[in-house]
């Protein structure tokens, strides 16, 4: 065979290889050199600083409230989707009729952009007019309008619903590979050693599905902590930051407070420990692949 | 006969019940979109859900009111052009990956692996400053740019799983015809792999559309605004927000990408476990 590109796989891999790492490193290293200067508004270096930015950081009353929001919204989340995924996804694995248009629409919120979702929300809402209030009513649950954004109290775990929400389609994407990978002699043997519906979760569905369960915490995980729009858009980490959450926090610090040093250092330590969330993933993925 | 309900239907009933939870709160979203989207103007802020009449003329409104078509442009153009250039990165990539055994090919899955987890937002400072000194701040090229860098793992993760499954022998079969490489993938590969490139295509395409980040910080005036920024712009930091506008804009700008999505969903499962797997 002649030579040719074509067979020369660094060749071909070249261009994609270093596009994806150029737009990963070039900003990586802008940031590695903001988080250890002493920066003014505008982004002119005046000098070294070595941890300090790190230091002011941490002492930040703001970055500890929106650190531990952080935790209870990636908590929250990951685990409310996957709490309402399973039983979810274990029917949607059933036969019944109409079940391919149940699908579409428990699938529907992962198809539209979460900017649109989260304003959508905002409006329904809305203290006066939102129709929320007014459905609400109407059935009898409320008897004054409440003001749903307007306090941390109610608009954070609305913000959390949004989020399981918009997480369900994919947990249960994952979920349903895997109980399609479950055969069904598993089942029809522990029926009839006269095994219960509850025994059969515990003991075959449950240990069976573990590997997907992990991935969709570890991925979810990821996504969820680096989700922005629907904070950004229903409450802009309002009212009075009492929304805010780290990656909130973050766009306020660098593009709001001008605070770059300090936002730097900020995406330095995230990017750290997104990094050791992927390398847990990576491990998980990869034994996979050992079998 | 039997009044007795079969299995199935029983079954049915139950799962339906189950799931009316779940449903409602899908759907309460487009229900308050499509009903605040047809309201005449006057009746937007009175919360009631059955409007008097429907005005589908709100939808024509909001196209000058909310310079709906501006930002369509910018999102179609921004959209189309990323894709196209990580594709054209992307595809040789992917043949490569799925074709040739070579030392590098576990770091270069890892590398795409890592980098389709990093999200834009850790970095979108260091972005910004990036786009800055290219002197491409407010100029809907740096988007594209970002975009097209950032879709890079996804498209060479897909496209190579899917290139795995087609197979081989029939282009070795062209070379002993005495077809050159080029040849043999540009008649025998690329028509059995366009299927999975088109695909792969339109979830890059989905992912531009919707992408929000990014253009909110590069964006800087309505000129160049794609349209979550322009819609964005309509509610953040106003006194009255034209909610019937806000909303016919959201829907029109959905709608259409939600239709593909849905429809071509189950191959971006499948790719992506083809991908985990092999």
């Amino acid at each position: 065979m002649n030579r040719s590109v074509l067979t020369n796989p660094y060749v071909l891999i070249a261009p994609g290889f270093f596009l994806a790492a150029f737009i990963i490193l070039w900003p990586l290293y802008e940031l590695g050199t903001i988080a250890m200067s002493d920066v003014n508004r505008f982004g002119q270096i005046r000098g070294y600083a070595g941890f300090d930015n790190f230091l002011s950081v941490f002492r930040d009353p703001e970055f500890l409230g929106a650190l531990a929001r952080t935790g209870v919204w990636t908590l929250g989340i990951v685990f409310g989707a996957i709490l309402i995924g399973l039983p979810v996804a274990m029917i949607l694995n059933e036969d019944f009729y109409g079940r391919s248009v149940a699908r579409v629409i428990v699938m529907l919120p992962w198809a539209i952009s979460l900017t649109m979702t989260a304003i959508v929300w905002r409006w329904a809402l809305n203290g006066e007019s939102g129709l929320l209030n007014s459905g609400l009513r109407t059935i009898g649950v409320i008897d004054t309008n409440v003001q749903w954004l307007a306090q941390a109290a109610t608009a954070f775990p609305m913000q959390i619903m949004i989020g399981i929400l918009v997480t369900i389609p994919f947990t249960i994407t994952i979920f349903l590979g895997g109980l399609s990978s479950i055969p069904d002699d598993l089942y029809e043997a522990a029926k009839l050693e006269g095994a219960n519906g509850w025994q059969i979760f515990r003991e075959i569905t449950l240990p069976l599905l573990k590997p997907f369960i992990n991935i969709a915490v570890v991925m979810n995980t990821i996504y969820v902590f680096n989700s922005f729009p629907i904070i950004w858009a229903t409450t802009q980490g309002g009212p009075a930051n009492s929304t805010d959450i780290l990656v909130t926090y973050l766009y306020k610090l660098g593009f709001r407070f001008g605070r770059l040093g300090d936002a730097s250092a900020l995406s330095i330590m995230m990017f750290a420990l997104l990094l050791v969330f992927t390398i847990i993933y990576v491990r998980l993925a990869m034994r996979g692949d050992d079998k | 006969m039997s009044f007795k309900l079969s299995r199935k239907w029983r079954r049915t009933i139950i799962s339906w019940l189950l799931l009316s939870p779940l449903i409602i709160l899908v759907l309460f979203p487009f229900a308050v979109m499509l009903i605040t989207a047809l309201k005449p103007p006057g009746e937007v802020l009175r919360p009631n859900w059955w409007p008097s009449e429907f005005r589908w003329s709100n939808f024509i409104t909001m196209w000058d009111a909310t310079n709906f078509g501006r930002a369509l442009w910018n999102s179609i153009y921004v959209a189309f052009l990323s894709t196209a250039i990580a594709l054209v990165v992307s595809i040789p990539a992917a043949y490569a990956m799925s074709r040739f055994r070579f030392a590098a090919k576990g770091f270069f899955r890892q590398f795409l692996l890592i980098s389709q987890m990093l999200s834009p937002i850790v970095l979108v400072i260091g972005l910004f400053r990036l786009v800055v000194w290219l002197g491409l701040l407010d100029n809907v090229n740096s988007v594209v740019f970002v975009y097209a860098a950032f879709a890079i793992a996804f498209t060479v993760w897909m496209l190579q799983s899917y290139f795995a499954t087609i197979p081989k022998d029939l282009e070795e079969a062209a070379w002993i015809e005495g077809a050159s490489p080029w040849q043999a993938l540009i008649t025998v590969f690329l028509p059995l792999a366009l299927p999975a490139i088109t695909v792969t295509a339109i979830f890059a395409f989905i992912n531009a559309w919707n992408e929000f980040v990014i253009a909110l910080t590069m964006l800087r005036s309505q000129d160049s605004y794609t349209l979550p920024i322009q819609v964005f712009s309509l509610v953040a930091g106003r006194y009255t927000i034209e909610w019937h506008h806000v909303m016919a804009a959201a829907f029109v700008a959905t709608l259409p990408v939600a239709i593909v999505f849905a429809w071509l969903q189950r191959y971006l499962v499948r790719g992506l476990a083809l991908g985990a797997v092999k």
